[in-house]
């Protein structure tokens, strides 16, 4: 399922999806531009232009989403925060997945007590409000972004620990992978070679549900005050700047907010799009 | 049943008893103290308030002193809000939130279970697409978002709704309909999945086939049993509207739980924290209970493995 040809597979019918292949394209961009600017920004976002009063002014050609209090450029403070805000998403996707399916391979593969045991800490873990958690974590180990991507982490891996031992429990019975141990092969190849790359789709698919989250997360906690600080700038500390002048200046909150909720929407479609290709009981033509 | 809940209580007491005491060690590590912020106290003073408060003693002795207290029921005194204590603040702010909560998640299961039901008889046509789009909205944008439009347009253009703090049916409008938000769509979603696994079963095709009919078999087969996923959710559902609490609190400047909460990490005032804490915890843990309880109701299979 995981071989070349299944990839192939699998993106032919996602290319069927329009919702998902404007998603993607859209992240593409967004991704692209904020690579690109890591590089080489053409407009500064700490600079400020103290030679006129363009500070708080609307969009204009110069600015094109306006400038904040201080004059400073929005349009390159956003993509500045763009840069911030793919990363914790992508950041805390790989997280979760590196936790996840080791914490489900191990249950799942185990079985019988350990995997009951697991599995309770787990369920324990899903039911508690993730702000309210990542707020007393945040407390803990300071709101640098490090602080933020490790208690975004801490309560993204559980959906995926979940899905892993589902999968890894019902895989394990298989034929190919009796074939596999009767040939004598050890527990951990059979979970490299033959358990995971079978149970990968899914993860996948919940893994694209992670990185909007962890977004949303890092830009609600930010936005309330409790995540990250200035100077640095995620697209949840320019709408809480921007929340702040909401009466007189609605520029300010509307431009990243926008790009929070393109984002967000792009990877809900992706996911939702990526779980309809990897199901084969999806007739596509019918998605049209 | 009666045997269910009981066990359930008595389970619910050592895991309030094992958030207490985490969270306690929690925020006692955490370097800064309820007095930083106030700068220019002389060191007496701050030694005084410490000592008055209990906080000069060692750490475990701390412990015990909270232990006790929260034994007898009570919940510490906040060292902001001077004179009040713990009880006294949620009591003021936990009825707030409640009927924010209340109003939220009735609106919530109002529109989003009708929506994902109709998504999921139209499948793959126009009220599917449309329904499927409104809620994966509903999905992506943030409660601050929503928050801040909505006092935008109805508060500051329109001017014919308040958009802040809590003083008459009028201002629970906007509150509401923004923190109903996430979970209408997440419930959208979830009905319309359930409906859809449950359309293909053997026995919505024997309704049919008995001449059952098309409405009849809708509501008694489908969406009945849609239903039961719908209210197994209510735990992650108590923890969506907790969390979106925190931002509709602060959003709108309502005096609940979630704002207090906030405030109260961001002064460090340590029994406050505390007490919030417990309360959400317990919250969730009578939220996780009904679930349970309504399993066995909806679902007679549950009962015979009791």
């Amino acid at each position: 399922m995981a071989s070349q040809g299944s990839f192939k597979y699998v993106a032919g019918r996602l290319a069927k999806i329009p919702q998902a292949v404007l998603a993607l394209t859209l992240i593409g961009l967004i991704c692209l531009v904020a690579i690109a600017s890591a590089l080489q920004l053409p407009l500064s976002p700490y600079a400020y232009d103290q030679t006129s009063t363009l500070y708080l002014a609307g969009p204009s050609a110069q600015h094109w989403m306006g400038t904040d209090e201080l004059g400073r450029d929005l349009c390159a403070r956003v993509i500045y925060g763009a840069q911030l805000s793919i990363a914790i998403g992508l950041t805390t996707a790989g997280v979760a997945f590196v936790i996840g399916t080791v914490y489900g391979a191990i249950a799942g593969y185990c079985g019988g007590k350990i995997d009951t045991l697991m599995m309770r800490g787990v369920d324990l873990a899903y039911s508690l409000p993730d702000l309210l958690v990542m707020i007393l974590i945040g407390v803990l180990i300071g709101r640098g972004t490090f602080g933020i991507l490790l208690a975004l982490g801490l309560v993204s891996w559980m959906g995926t620990a979940r899905l892993t031992r589902a999968q890894f429990l019902q895989l394990k019975n298989e034929e190919f992978v009796e074939a596999a141990r009767a040939q004598g092969q050890d527990h951990l190849s059979i979970i490299w070679k033959h358990l995971f790359p079978n149970a990968l789709g899914p993860i996948i698919v919940a893994l694209t549900f992670t990185v909007p989250s962890a977004i949303l997360s890092e830009s609600t906690l930010s936005f309330i005050g409790l995540g990250l600080s200035p100077p640095a700038c995620s697209w949840g500390t320019l709408a809480s700047d921007g929340w702040r002048s909401l009466r007189a200046h609605p520029h300010l909150i509307f431009f990243p907010s926008l790009f929070i909720f393109a984002t967000v929407l792009s990877f809900n479609f992706l996911g939702d799009g990526l779980r309809d290709a990897l199901d084969p009981r999806t007739r596509l033509s019918k998605l049209k | 049943m009666l045997t269910l809940i009981l066990k359930r209580i008595l389970m619910a007491l050592p895991v309030l008893f094992l958030v207490a005491t985490l969270s306690f060690c929690l925020i006692r590590v955490v370097p800064g103290g309820p007095f930083d912020a106030d700068k220019n106290l002389p060191d007496e003073i701050v030694a005084n308030l410490k000592a008055k408060y209990n906080l000069d003693k060692p750490l475990p002795e701390q412990y015990v002193l909270y232990m006790q207290r929260l034994g007898r029921g009570d919940l510490g005194v906040s060292y902001k809000y001077v004179s009040r204590t713990v009880n006294d603040i949620l009591l003021d702010a936990f009825p707030v939130s409640l009927v924010l909560g209340g109003l939220a998640l009735a609106l919530a299961v109002l529109v989003g279970v009708p929506l994902g039901a109709v998504a999921a008889l139209g499948r793959g046509r126009w009220q599917d697409t449309l329904a499927m789009f409104l809620s994966t909205f509903g999905i992506s944008v943030p409660g601050f978002v929503i928050g801040a439009l909505f006092i935008y347009i109805f508060g500051i253009q329109l001017r014919i709704l308040p958009v802040g703090l809590w003083e008459s049916p009028w201002h629970m409008i906007l509150p509401a309909i923004t923190l109903a938000f996430s979970p209408a769509a997440y419930l959208a979603r979830l009905t319309r999945a359930s409906a859809l696994e449950i359309v293909q079963k053997d026995w919505v095709r024997t309704a049919q086939a008995k001449g059952l009919s098309g409405s009849a078999t809708v509501l008694k087969h489908i969406m009945r049993n849609s239903l039961v996923p719908v209210i197994t959710v209510l735990g992650p559902l108590t923890a969506i509207l907790i969390t979106g609490s925190f931002v509709v609190e602060y959003i709108y400047a309502i005096p609940g739980m979630g704002r207090f909460f906030i405030t109260a990490v961001m002064n460090r005032d340590y029994d406050l924290i505390l007490g919030t804490t417990l309360i959400f915890a317990v919250l969730l843990i009578m939220a996780n209970t009904f679930v349970d309880i309504a399993y066995q109701i909806l679902d007679p299979r549950m009962r015979i493995s009791d």
